[in-house]
């Protein structure tokens, strides 16, 4: 068994060669390589504009990349495969790529006329077509999991931006995802309400979920990461463990003097 | 004021107001129904489908009523549509309404965040769902007010139907006042019904508005 999960935990789930992105004829990704491991947390940091986050979301399709390759364990992202020009996938089987891969924003995006049990509950009942009362004992479960079952009948309205976004990563891994996406699922919060998510995002990466994390919260990046990617105008500059960038002084000058602004607030 | 003209002419003022509330009711919802597969339609669709869906729009909101009607009634048998007069009526009082409608829908899609619609593709949710279960409970927020006012505009919108002799309200209040040479008594009735389904429209919206905006303002 010890075998077995050593080499579950070397499998890649997500190949990304050669991807490209452009709104127009601006370039915001070009020619990215990334691998992603089972269970691994990757951190995707930078700039502002630097593409993070188009890249997080390529991963699912919602925006379509224009170049390159996106493969969740072997099966191209989004597009038909061969044809050219590409065409992109029918609806139905993209719901059902996107279905295994969970997401989570910076503004939450609740459904707001649902409550909290509701929000959760949705897809399992209208996508995975579960039982109403299966369908409610798992969202309950995955509420649970987020410290909010005694949230259950709230609307968002009535709940903290801290809570609303544990509702949101609850809506996510009720799915049973085998990767989760998470676009600065801080950012919009309040100091103090940062850190009961983050608490939920390391349990859930120490239950071995595998995460891909754009974040400027450097302190998660350092500690919890299993390697940081750092890019800068589109272009994956680097791709290590953590205390390669955070540690001594990082190799690329780009890396460096983003970080020196979080230094100067000892943030790291 | 002559109260037993009300006797004589009671049974035929409210087959009237039937006949004006069936086209009114039946209008509407073919109007309601016709105008959201405009704007869904609007919102999927390719450009030169929008370009027609567009001039559609600006076609029927910029001719009268009554020329509609006309075309449609005196027009239609050159068609090969020959229609009685209801049927006519209610036909064009839902092409009437459409674009008003599709208008009022094309809005209401356009306040709703896009955060919440991607959280719903994110999750497997198909788009008719996330239409039926995501877009459309949260408009209704946004577009009750307007719904139910073009709704109000339309219950005196029928009284045009009485030019292709729909014995509808109007034509049988004028029937009543030509027949008996009284004025006051028949519109009198007639501003009454009027007013008692634009107050019934009213209440509606208000309950309508109520229980759609329940989640903004419940909280545990």
């Amino acid at each position: 068994m010890a075998v077995l999960a050593t080499s579950a935990c070397d499998e890649t789930i997500i190949t990304v060669r050669r991807m490209s992105k452009h709104f127009g004829d601006f370039a915001a990704l070009r020619d990215i390589d990334l691998d992603i491991r089972r269970s691994e947390v990757l951190c995707l940091i930078g700039p502002s504009g630097s593409g993070k986050s188009t890249l997080l979301r390529c991963l699912n399709f919602l925006e379509p990349y224009d170049r390159g390759e996106v493969r969740m364990r072997g099966q191209l992202i989004g597009w038909q495969e061969g044809n050219n020009p590409r065409r992109p996938l029918p609806p139905a089987k993209l719901r059902e790529q996107r279905r295994h891969i969970g997401m989570v924003f910076q503004q939450f995006n609740l459904w707001p006329h649902f409550t909290a049990l509701q929000n959760v509950a949705e897809a399992l009942l209208k996508v995975k077509k579960l039982p109403r009362g299966e369908a409610m004992a798992r969202a309950e479960a995955a509420l649970q999991k987020v410290n909010l079952r005694d949230k259950v009948n709230s609307y968002p309205s009535a709940l903290s931006g801290g809570q609303q976004q544990r509702v949101a990563i609850a809506r996510a891994i009720a799915m049973e995802p085998s990767l989760m996406l998470f676009d600065e699922p801080t950012s919009a919060l309040d100091p103090e309400l940062v850190g009961e998510v983050l608490n939920v995002m390391k349990q859930m990466a120490a239950e071995g979920m595998t995460m891909v994390v754009v974040t400027h919260e450097m302190g998660f990046a350092a500690h919890v990461a299993d390697r940081v990617a750092f890019l800068d105008h589109g272009r994956l500059v680097t791709c290590v463990p953590p205390a390669e960038i955070f540690g001594a002084e990082p190799a690329d000058a780009r890396v460096r003097s983003f970080l020196q602004t979080y230094r100067e607030r000892n943030v790291v | 004021m002559e109260f037993d003209l009300y006797l004589r002419y009671g049974p035929a003022l409210l087959h009237g107001f039937g006949v004006t509330v069936l086209c009114w009711i039946v209008g509407s919802i073919g109007g309601i129904v016709l105008g959201f597969a405009i704007a869904c339609l609007y919102r999927w669709t390719s450009r030169p489908l929008r370009w027609l869906l567009q001039a559609y729009i600006e076609v029927i909101r910029g001719t009268p009523f009554m020329i509609q009607l006309f075309i449609l009634y005196y027009g239609g048998p050159h068609f090969g549509l020959v229609l009685d007069p209801v049927p006519a009526g209610i036909l064009s009082f839902i092409i009437y309404g459409s674009p008003y409608f599709a208008e009022i829908f094309r809005g209401g899609f356009n306040a709703i965040p896009r955060g919440q619609i991607e959280a719903a593709r994110c999750v497997g949710l198909a788009e008719w769902t996330i239409t039926t279960r995501i877009t459309l409970p949260q408009m209704l927020v946004f577009i009750t007010a307007p719904l139910t006012n073009f709704l109000i505009i339309l219950t005196k919108e029928t009284a045009i139907l009485s030019v292709v002799t729909v014995p509808e309200l109007l034509y049988q209040t004028q029937t009543m006042a030509s027949e008996t040479f009284t004025y006051i008594e028949p519109f009198l009735v007639l501003s009454l019904f009027y007013w008692a389904m634009v107050v019934a429209t009213s209440w509606l919206g208000e309950r309508v508005e109520a229980r759609v905006t329940r989640h903004l303002r419940r909280a545990y």
